[in-house]
């Protein structure tokens, strides 16, 4: 590292970090602070005194409360978990199998079929979902979580197999030739010898993959009818703007239960994900 | 989580029952050929993206063809509905939007975001714990952010307002969203907000790829920060950067929620996208084939810019 | 077995889990068979209202039908949205509520249910006869009226004494008039200009018409730009300035029953949830004087401009979709509620917020417990016009309204974007295109 003077680390340091920290942070922090609110401090206007702007010294759980009683909130949650798991699975087993193909196997139009795959990303989603509308009625996936699970890989396979396309190609071709030697066979020696070695590539897009399904919206909106069946983002839009009038404090409660668990999953994950970026990065 | 089934087709493929020995032997022998590999690895990414991409696609593309309307199939229309769009003074501004917010929200994301990179990238205290809460706009499902932006933009109860007005700064408040060019702006913001952190890991991520002895020789022929940063860092983020810039043009270009949620395209249809207006009149107008025309508008755009894009790191690949 | 187990593993595991979806959904329907009817409604502003469908409608639907009733409630600025996705793909919701004239756009894909409108109009003296023009298309009931919610003037009382009116103004000018001292005094008048569903419309229509301005003429001609549209617009602008609360450019339904409630605006077009959310919560919200809000408010019809004064009421319809398997069970359904002793449940609960659709519900001893509320229980009647007026609030209209070309207008010209001249062309030309 480059030395520095205390009074310059100030400066180019510390201070810009600080302002970061409170640009990014702080509307999580006031949308806990809305959540425990009580009602009656939450709507003073812009022009009124507060005694206690940036805090509440009458913590109330009455909107968590709310939100679990008066929605379906607990299946919204459970909805989204499950639909992101499966269509984060099935992405990235294609994922890995085009990526792996496009990357190492020689064949005639690998090269168009990598673009068209990037092509695909390109659809807007604004554009699809009509359309969709019709072949999901066709299959008669309708209302069902289906729905969802085999829409989302659409805009999740194509990432996947980028990110582990270029994964792939930083890793050596002679540790797979050893494996082929010692009588692996391609299959094999793609299944136990670069899938393994790429697990912090594959972490990072299939964490990658999560937080796309679990932030997708329209789809969701288009697709799911029952209040059971829906999920956060959904439930959360549809179900909690209502002539309630005041709603601000079960929306942001909504909110914050409703990002806890991709942020624990990051939390665990965030370091794989830097290092599995790193590598497909390189490539 | 994907474990048992691979490692199963490991098992699968090579400890075959003596009995199906032969069978076995000759489907792996098959999978040998590159191309027959290739083939079947390809086979059920490439069906759901034909199911579900390739076949809507073209059905949008026939449905911006047609008159169609939501429980009428309409009739074949020719380029009408094109035609209305680009003559379309919502649609013409809905275009200028997108671009301008495509267009400033992509620089601050990758301005602010390789600013925090290099911040992120020196050791310090609680290095880890603030490096995970960095990425938390980026991971919290839009809408829901969207709303939290939304409440302390809000024009009766904006906190942001309350701060400086109490503190003196202003005396009027000032109107976020209720402005056109101010919720643009507000826009912006937000979409910066959400997206600086992809930028700021994924640079992170190639900053870690950087030798700090690089760093180090340029120092020591006298260079400053600046030009350590220009002369040493730039050019070797350069790849990662054109990847992240390329994926965040066609995210925002594209963007559909944030602004559905924080204006709804107001005021005065001052702040649509293509993407929401293509949702209002598609969906809220039921007129289908408008609606699709308006969408496939976004199409060209984004395969040129990407194209060009990718055109440049093929060119620098090379290099 | 081997070459099952190795099929699957090799990624025909991604085909056969999507088989087992299909699988799993040409099962579910099991569910659907018993006799369940899905109705999807907004989310009331009078919440009680919803209650009243969730906890006495669903088990005494039970009871006398057999049905499960399965109630959603939405937004109502997603209700066109999900209708038009639950047509689109056939599957969805049994019975949708469709508001003001969408069952035109819609009529395609609704249920014929002339005979229950029959049945409904014979019990209960009558269907008003804007519901008719709504909720009838080729003279084939679409969809069922099942309340008006009328659109007043909620104001302070007190703070309308304050400046010397004893009355609500009677004109646009003297409301103008009141509301720049009310704004003087940081109390300005509120009102939505955004892209919303309710407030806005029900505002720039009939603002519209009091000036003599109107979208088309009675041979479906766009003959929106005229003077009288053009004095209006101006009118606004200035009005806007001197009385309103400028952040009701990005208003939705709800924002001025939030400042209203706080104290921030002195009067507002709405439904009657202010007062009702006032009354119900007379306790927590109270007047910069310590009393109960409620005991501050009252309610005023929209003022007259040189044309006279008009009014546009909301309409909820609710439509049996022509997808549903369960189509008979829906019919039955709304048959059930509209009865007069189910409907009453529904109908006190809203004190008045929400008016019948029929004449016999003007006179239900409800009216008579507070005399605040009484505007509402006539004002259905006040209503001459519809959206599309000139013509027919049709699918046209729908349209337009849809894509708040009128909304539009005027917010461009309030925010300074357009001048008056502009807006009015462009609007002009944008129901061009609709009416083409």
């Amino acid at each position: 590292m480059v030395i520095e003077r205390k009074w310059k680390k100030w400066f180019v340091f510390y201070i810009p970090m600080a302002v970061f920290i409170v640009f990014t942070l702080f509307p999580f922090y006031w949308m806990a602070v809305t959540a425990v609110r009580p009602d009656g401090e939450l709507y003073r206007t812009w022009r009124q005194a507060s005694a206690t702007p940036f805090w509440t010294l009458q913590p109330t759980l009455e909107h968590f409360e709310g939100l679990l009683r008066t929605t379906a909130f607990p299946h919204w949650l459970w909805n989204t978990m499950l639909i992101a798991m499966v269509s984060t699975l099935i992405s990235l087993i294609c994922g890995m199998f085009a990526g792996y193909a496009l990357a190492r196997l020689k064949f005639r139009g690998s090269e168009f079929l990598g673009t068209a795959i990037f092509v695909t990303y390109l659809v807007p989603q604004t554009l699809l979902f009509i359309p969709l509308a019709d072949i999901i009625r066709d299959l008669h996936l309708g209302n069902t979580p289906w729905a969802l699970m085999l829409t989302y890989p659409t805009f999740l396979i194509p990432f996947c197999t980028w990110l582990l396309m270029g994964y792939f190609k930083t890793i050596p071709k002679e540790l797979e030739e050893c494996a082929r030697i010692d009588g692996a066979t391609r299959f094999g020696a793609m299944v136990r010898i670069i899938f393994p070695v790429s697990i912090p590539g594959i972490l990072s897009a299939g964490i990658f993959a999560f937080t796309l399904s679990w932030n997708e919206f329209i789809y969701a909106l288009i697709f799911m009818s029952s209040a059971e069946l829906k999920t956060v983002p959904v439930g959360v839009v549809s179900e909690l703007i209502r002539g309630d009038i005041f709603f601000w404090g079960q929306l942001m409660a909504g909110a914050l239960l409703g990002s806890i668990p991709v942020a624990l999953v990051y939390s665990f994950f965030v370091e794989y994900y830097v290092t599995g970026l790193t590598g497909s990065v390189k490539g | 989580m994907k474990d048992p089934v691979v490692a199963g087709a490991g098992v699968a493929a090579s400890i075959a029952a003596p009995a199906e020995r032969g069978r076995v032997s000759r489907l792996t022998r098959w999978l040998e050929s590159e191309k027959l590999l290739a083939t079947v690895l390809l086979v059920p990414g490439m069906a759901i993206l034909l199911i579900f991409i390739a076949y809507p696609f073209v059905m949008a593309l026939w449905y911006s063809l047609t008159s169609i309307r939501v429980g009428d199939p309409g009739e074949f229309v020719g380029i009408a509905n094109f035609a209305k769009a680009w003559n379309d003074t919502v649609f013409q501004l809905a275009f200028k939007n997108t671009v301008f917010y495509t267009f400033w929200a992509t620089v601050f994301k990758l301005a602010l975001g390789m600013w925090l990179a290099l911040l992120l990238n020196r050791s310090f205290r609680f290095k880890r714990i603030i490096r995970a809460s960095m990425l938390l706009p980026f991971i919290i499902p839009t809408v829901l952010s969207a709303f939290a932006w939304r409440w302390m933009f809000d024009p009766t109860f904006s906190v942001m307002n309350w701060l400086l007005y109490h503190s003196g700064v202003i005396t009027d408040r000032l109107p976020f969203l209720s402005d056109g060019d101010w919720a643009l702006w507000c826009a912006v913001l937000v979409n910066t907000w959400r997206g600086m952190p992809f930028f700021a890991i994924t640079l992170l991520a190639g900053l870690q790829t950087i030798s700090p002895d690089l760093h180090e020789a340029a120092a020591l022929d006298g260079a400053n920060a600046w030009h350590r940063f220009w002369h040493v860092t730039w050019p070797l983020l350069l790849p990662v950067t054109l990847v992240v810039v390329v994926f965040s043009v066609i995210q925002t270009f594209s963007d559909f929620q944030l602004i559905y949620v924080l204006t709804g395209g107001g005021p005065a249809n001052s702040t649509h996208l293509i993407a929401t207006y293509a949702y209002q009149v598609g969906v809220a107008s039921g007129l289908l084939g408008e609606g699709a025309a308006l969408s496939l508008f976004m199409f060209p755009v984004l395969f040129g810019v990407v194209w060009f894009q990718l055109r440049f790191m093929k060119r620098m690949e090379g290099h | 077995m081997k070459r099952r187990k190795f099929l699957k593993a090799t990624g025909a595991g991604i085909a056969a889990t999507g088989l087992a979806g299909v699988l799993a959904a040409h099962r579910a329907p099991v569910f659907a068979q018993a006799n369940t009817v899905h109705i999807l409604r907004w989310n009331d502003f009078v919440p009680a209202a919803d209650k009243v469908w969730r906890e006495v409608f669903v088990p005494e639907v039970q009871k006398a039908l057999g049905l499960k009733l399965n109630v959603e409630t939405v937004n109502a600025n997603d209700l066109p949205a999900r209708a038009t996705a639950a047509i689109q793909s056939g599957s969805g919701p049994d019975i949708i509520m469709l508001l003001n004239n969408l069952p035109h756009l819609y009529s395609a894909a609704a249920v014929d249910v002339s005979n229950l409108a029959g049945e409904i109009g014979k019990a209960g003296g009558g269907i008003y006869a804007p519901a008719t023009q709504l909720n009838t298309v080729g003279g084939k009931w679409v969809s069922l009226p099942w309340a008006v919610v009328p659109g007043l003037i909620a104001y302070r009382k007190s703070w309308f004494e304050e400046i010397g009116l004893k009355e609500f103004p009677k004109t646009w000018a003297a409301y103008h008039e009141a509301g720049k001292k009310l704004k003087a005094m940081k109390r300005p008048i509120g009102q939505t200009l955004g892209n919303t569903f309710g407030d806005a419309p029900t505002f720039t229509y009939p603002f519209l018409w009091s000036f003599g301005g109107q979208e088309v003429d009675a041979k479906g001609k766009v003959a929106l730009d005229s003077k009288e549209t053009v004095e209006s617009v101006r009118f606004l602008v200035q009005f806007w300035k001197d009385a309103h609360d400028e952040g009701g450019l990005a208003w939705d339904d709800s924002n001025n029953n939030r400042a209203f409630l706080s104290g921030d605006i002195s009067a507002s077009l709405n439904g009657a949830s202010i007062y009702v959310h006032a009354l119900n919560n007379a306790d927590k919200v109270k007047t910069e004087k310590g009393a109960p809000l409620h005991t501050d408010i009252l309610h005023a019809p929209l003022p007259a401009g040189p044309k006279g004064a008009h009014a546009y009421h909301t309409a909820f319809n609710q439509m049996v979709m022509k997808y549903s398997k369960n189509a008979k069970g829906a019919t039955e359904l709304l048959c059930w509620a509209h009865k007069k002793e189910n409907y009453e449940k529904w109908f006190v609960v809203q004190k008045g917020f929400a008016t019948g659709p029929t004449r016999e519900w003007e006179k239900h001893a409800m009216w008579n417990n507070d005399p605040v509320m009484l505007p509402f229980k006539t004002a259905p009647l006040g209503q001459s016009r519809l959206m599309g007026f000139g013509g027919a609030p049709d699918k046209k209209a729908a349209e337009a309204w849809n894509k708040y070309v009128i909304t539009v207008m005027y917010a461009q010209a309030a925010s300074g974007k357009m001048k008056p001249e502009e807006a009015v062309k462009w609007a002009a030309g944008e129901l061009g295109k609709i009416y083409t």
